[in-house]
């Protein structure tokens, strides 16, 4: 199993899931886009088109969960033939995160969904005190974060 | 709001040492309809439960038994019974005491009218 995180405290809890849960793919994410860890991703470009649309997907059904429900959905399911993908977020004082879930039929979205909400109470048991950031988190640095992610990922930091 | 499944629940949850009774959607594990008691986590029940059935169902094929029809998971607090038809599957939790033959045959019943 090949988990890689860009924070360290994240990973014991997404082990723990990914086994539990027995996902193909999990990734876990700032509602911005910015990756935190992966499972299963072989190559970055993906790793980093599916933060993209992990993130858009999230932010466009939380606001139609807001505009039906007056809050967000708390997940997304998609079924695909072979595959199906959960999507939701997870709270921690360091903020919400996104993970997305890809599971096949060695899962089920029951088990996926069970696992993962005690997934989201080990990774907020996890996660440190929030340190404030001594530069803004500005625009034009997106995408230097980014690469410094991916690379950190694919071990090319 | 009642349910297609509301007698066959009922029926088995008043059975003695019952303590939940659910339909479960096999593939996805998520429930149907339940019948719970105070205390009992059904969606946590219906995905083990599901998840344990179809990997059942699927070795007794595998080992050329044929279908699958009653499974039972005998623990030290409590027991899981299940049986399942077109993709649902009846699942009862039940009391180390309770009298599992007793539950077995009205779950082969309810099972069989199943849709």
């Amino acid at each position: 199993m090949s988990i890689t995180t860009v924070e360290p405290w994240v990973e014991p809890p997404l082990k723990q899931f990914v086994e539990d849960a027995r996902t193909v793919l999990a990734l876990l994410l700032h509602p911005s886009g910015q990756v935190i860890a992966q499972f299963g991703f072989a190559r970055a470009v993906d790793v980093m088109s599916a933060c993209a649309l992990a993130a858009a997907i999230h932010a466009s059904s939380g606001e139609l969960g807001r505009q039906l429900e007056g809050r967000p959905f708390r997940g997304l399911h998609h079924a695909g033939r072979d595959r199906q993908l959960f999507l939701a977020e997870a709270q921690t004082q360091r903020g919400s995160f996104i993970v997305l879930t890809v599971f096949d039929q060695e899962s089920s979205l029951g088990l996926v969904r069970m696992y993962f909400d005690e997934f989201a109470r080990r990774l907020a048991a996890a996660a440190p005190p929030l340190v404030r950031r001594t530069e803004p988190v500005l625009e034009q640095h997106f995408e230097r974060d980014l690469n410094k992610n991916l690379a950190t990922l694919f071990g090319r930091a | 709001m009642r349910s297609p499944f509301d007698g066959v629940l009922q029926a088995l949850t008043r059975m003695r040492g019952v303590r939940a009774s659910l339909i479960v959607d096999e593939t996805d594990g998520i429930v149907v309809d339940s019948n719970l008691q105070i205390g009992q986590d059904g969606d946590r029940v219906a995905a083990l439960a599901a998840s344990l059935y179809r990997k059942a169902r699927l070795s007794a094929v595998a080992a050329r038994l044929g279908s699958a029809t009653f499974m039972q998971l005998e623990a030290e607090r409590g027991r899981i019974c299940a049986a399942g038809r077109n993709d649902l599957v009846l699942v009862v939790v039940a009391d180390p005491a309770a009298n599992v033959g007793l539950i077995r045959v009205e779950m082969m019943k309810a099972a069989g009218a199943l849709p």
